[in-house]
């Protein structure tokens, strides 16, 4: 029987969750100063661009333009073919604004130059073109991230218990504020598929958050006797194999997407990478860590009330006299 | 093996059979004319994955700056008449001036220049002026009143074609604005270019506009036409657009009808000829309703003759408005004009509540009329196009991934999950492989589905695949590592099996369920690539579920009468 983790194992994870907690805080802070001061680059699905129409020799393919376009230093670019291929016509989209439209054309035409000869390439066209995916679409974009958090909370509140529910939905928002971070610290572009790689990150760091919870409450469930703090550890320690295993299974295929999918895919895989380190953490030291700190939260509220009430039924006391 | 267990694998296999009939045309790329393979939907792939259909439409401003001059000089002749200016005539102008800069022209008492021009200049800041004689002057837009209503028309227009589009069941559509009037539609695998036009280009302007049969009565009409029609040399051809003939039309006849009104045809369904016989109507100008009051439109069938016809319901100001103009005008006709084409001008009966009615069809085979009403409702559904469309360009273009791109994707993800079955299955040997099984099963089954379901798979919906697979195998191990902890506790291999899918399977539900809410939600409120991300992880959570509970448990309990029969009291796992 192979064994990734040693059956019995018993780390303390939950002994240090300050300076766990302490060290997210600090980097979704950090994600916050980074989203404000350097912002997002947003690549021309978000922000609209140029479009340029030209037109090269039949024995450059596709990937050619793109890989001698992107050698000659554009960024974020989106080439498409259009027509039959034997006319070799192309539409290359790429940031710009209406004021800067004949530079970037003249970018084009000199990179395309240093390797063709001009009666070989022909730029048949530039124009500005708004953004695919305007303010309104990146409103319901990120309105309906918060639908599908306000959901979660609901259904974990119901299945669970409420003092998982707020864990859940910190760890999913801290997932993706982190993945975030490093993504504006690579400064890389923003664009719909990133947007797409972020959803998956939704669904995975929760279908990871949820597992660990379920073995918490049932150690709760079974060993009544244990402080939160035991039985919260104990399951992190039980559910570590599967937790380790699984992501290490998922991280290799995007890891094999990330080194062979080709230029187009590497940073939805790159997203994709950092969305599952980042996760596994989060359901390891950061979710859990919730349930200790509102179990103790309302432990304290708890006493608060039970002290409390004594004092008040002392003087409330009359009701009797009805009867 | 156990009656159950056969009727179990019975349902299964059939499952797979039923899956790989519908994944067989796409990966065959079947001819669905030569074929006589049962099942012939291919799978649809996203303008990303495939590319599409690509349109340049045009928007007419001309027109637009024409109604907008014309709302504004109506505007300000009641302005300048409570404030009693003397006017002998405000009007738009349109001969003489640029086409794309409409005018109105003001001929007022010259004292008054300077309190009129101190209206303009407070509350005009619409209009500037643009020229001035003695007693008159010539107004016409201002530049940043004609940019936000250019800004404004375009930006409506992007959102009317996405409301049909999305309608229309294409998913993933991409519609952007191009420089300052034009607007870029990229429909992926639209095959129907003719009716996708149709939908996008049709600018589903719905009025209510009353019949006036007294100032001319029809056979006057007739005359007066053809009269035209002889000295102007106007007539329809086939191939013109019935639009402009009678946009001349009216302009030539404009100082022998009655003022404010407005000559408009009926297609006919009686009549000869593909076209039919056309009818003419001599309107009052005045809209007193209009479509922006619809609330809904459905298609239904009549009851008589079986023909579908639309019937649509106004909002409640719709309704009163409706309510009213029946009611004033009890015994005239009201004509149902859509597109500037009078579809029915039924008798006003009774005063009408409710705001109910209905638009009837032309003619043709039951199967075309059913397409066109239902097309015709979802244009209405979505809203008229604040301006008229024309179509500049339409071209078919590649994949905006690459198709080098899609082979290296494809071909990564592939090898990334031959690395996963390879490692699952020495971690937890023959269980191993029967996760592998179930895998390619669930993989099968996400894409049968999205088959049946005609969903367009995406860039982001390979991603909610990957997904699929990632937690399909989490599922897998969630139940392999229970199993295994039953076994260290000393249980016999059929009661660890059974104990650990038993408890695996609330962890497996609960984590499936919370992410399927996710997805819902996504699907619900999301647009474009996010609800393509949504369809698929759905459809995944289902079939993940199903392969990791039922079919995973179904092969397990094969294994384990294997073992029985050989006396074998370990599980490889």
């Amino acid at each position: 029987m192979l064994e990734l983790i040693r059956p019995g194992i018993q780390i303390d994870f939950v002994g240090k969750r300050r300076i766990w907690m302490g060290l997210s805080v600090v980097a979704i802070l950090g994600t916050f100063l980074l989203l404000l001061t350097k912002g997002l680059n947003y690549g021309i699905d978000f922000t609209g661009g140029a479009e340029v129409q030209l037109h090269v020799p039949e024995k450059w393919d596709i990937g050619k333009l793109r890989d001698e376009l992107e050698k000659g230093g554009m960024k974020g670019l989106k080439v498409q073919q259009i027509g039959l291929p034997v006319a070799s016509q192309y539409l290359i989209k790429a940031q710009g604004e209406e004021k800067s439209l004949n530079l970037v054309a003249k970018q084009v035409e000199g990179i395309l130059g240093k390797s063709l000869k001009t009666t070989e390439f022909e730029i048949q066209r530039v124009d500005v073109v708004g953004p695919a995916a305007g303010s309104s679409l990146r409103m319901s974009g990120f309105l309906s991230m918060f639908y599908a958090l306000v959901c979660i909370l609901i259904y974990v509140t119901i299945r669970f218990d409420y003092r998982y529910s707020p864990g859940a939905v910190v760890a999913l928002f801290h997932d993706t504020m982190l993945t975030l971070g490093i993504f504006i610290l690579t400064q890389k572009q923003f664009d719909l598929q990133i947007l797409a790689a972020l959803l998956a990150l939704i669904g995975y760091s929760n279908n990871d958050t949820i597992i660990v919870y379920d073995r918490v409450r049932e150690t709760i469930h079974q060993h009544p006797e244990l402080s939160i703090e035991k039985a919260v550890n104990r399951a992190i320690n039980e559910t570590l194999g599967r937790t380790l295993l699984t992501s290490l299974s998922t991280f290799i295929t995007v890891f094999a997407l990330w080194l062979l999918g080709g230029k187009v895919i590497e940073d939805f895989a790159f997203t994709l990478m950092v969305g599952i380190l980042v996760g596994t953490y989060s359901s390891i030291f950061i979710a859990s860590s919730m349930v200790i700190i509102i179990a103790h939260y309302h432990e304290n509220q708890t006493k608060k009330l039970k002290s409390k009430p004594s004092k008040k039924k002392r003087v409330v006391r009359p009701e009797p006299k009805f009867q | 093996m156990s009656r159950s267990w056969w009727g179990k694998f019975l349902f299964l296999a059939l499952m797979v059979i039923l899956s790989l009939g519908y994944i067989y045309p796409t990966i065959s790329n079947l001819d669905p004319e030569k074929s006589k393979f049962p099942f012939k939907q291919k799978m649809n792939l996203g303008l990303d994955l495939q590319g599409g259909l690509y349109l340049v439409l045009g928007v007419d401003f001309d027109k637009v700056y024409r109604d907008v001059v014309e709302r504004q000089s109506s505007s300000l002749k009641d302005r300048l008449k409570e404030k009693g200016i003397t006017v002998s005539d405000v009007k738009p102008l349109r001969e003489g001036v640029p086409a794309d800069d409409p005018r109105i022209t003001v001929n007022f008492n010259a004292a008054q220049r300077q309190d009129f021009y101190q209206i303009l200049k407070k509350e005009y800041w619409t209009l500037r002026l643009a020229g001035e004689s003695p007693g008159h002057f010539e107004l016409g837009l201002s530049h940043d009143y004609r940019n936000e209503v250019r800004e404004k028309t375009l930006n409506q227009s992007i959102e009317v074609i996405r409301n049909r589009i999305d309608e229309f069941g294409v998913s993933e559509p991409s519609i952007v604005s191009q420089g300052t009037d034009r607007v870029v539609v990229e429909l992926p695998g639209v095959k129907e270019i003719d009716r996708a036009k149709d939908l996008i280009g049709r600018t589903a302007k719905l009025e209510f506009k009353m019949v006036d049969d007294q100032s001319m009565t029809s056979a006057q009409l007739s005359t007066l036409i053809t009269e035209i029609e002889k000295d102007q040399k106007l007539s329809f051809k086939e191939g013109q657009k019935f639009s402009d003939y009678v946009r001349k039309l009216n302009e030539l006849a404009r100082s022998k009808i009655p003022e404010n009104h407005e000559i408009a045809f009926e297609r006919s369904r009686v009549g000869s000829g593909s076209e039919g016989v056309r009818i003419p109507y001599l309107l009052h100008s005045k809209v007193d309703v209009t479509g922006d009051d619809l609330q809904d439109a459905t298609v239904q069938l009549d009851p008589e003759n079986r023909n579908p016809n639309v019937s649509f319901t106004l909002n409640p100001r719709g309704a009163a408005q409706f309510e009213r103009l029946t009611g004033e005008n009890i015994g005239h006709r009201l004509a149902i004009v859509l597109d500037n084409l009078i579809h029915s001008a039924p008798v006003i009966q009774s005063r009408i509540g409710g705001g109910r009615g209905q638009i009837t069809l032309g003619r043709g085979d039951s199967e075309s009329m059913m397409k066109e009403a239902k097309d015709l409702a979802i244009v209405l559904r979505a809203g008229a196009l604040p301006a008229q469309l024309e179509f500049l360009e339409q071209r078919v273009v590649g994949p905006s991934l690459g198709q080098d791109s899609i082979h290296k994707g494809a071909m990564a993800s592939l090898i990334g999950s031959l690395v996963v079955f390879i490692f699952v299955a020495i971690y937890y040997q023959v269980s191993g492989l029967i996760a592998v099984f179930s895998l390619l099963l669930n993989v099968l089954f996400v894409l049968a589905s999205l088959v049946g379901l005609e969903a367009t798979l995406t860039l982001p919906g390979i991603a909610g695949i990957a997904l699929t697979v990632g937690i399909a195998v989490d599922s897998n191990v969630v139940i392999y590592e229970r199993i295994r902890e039953e076994l260290r506790l000393g249980k016999r291999p059929s009661g660890a099996v059974e104990a650990g899918f038993q408890k695996a399977f609330r962890t497996i539900l609960d984590a499936n369920v919370t992410n399927a809410f996710a997805a819902i939600v996504l699907l619900l409120y999301g647009t474009g690539p996010i609800k393509g991300f949504a369809v698929t992880l759905l459809i995944g959570i289902v079939t993940t579920v199903f392969t990791a509970v039922f079919v995973c448990r179904l092969i397990f309990d094969l294994y384990l009468k294997r073992l029985e029969d050989r006396g074998a009291q370990t599980l490889s796992i």
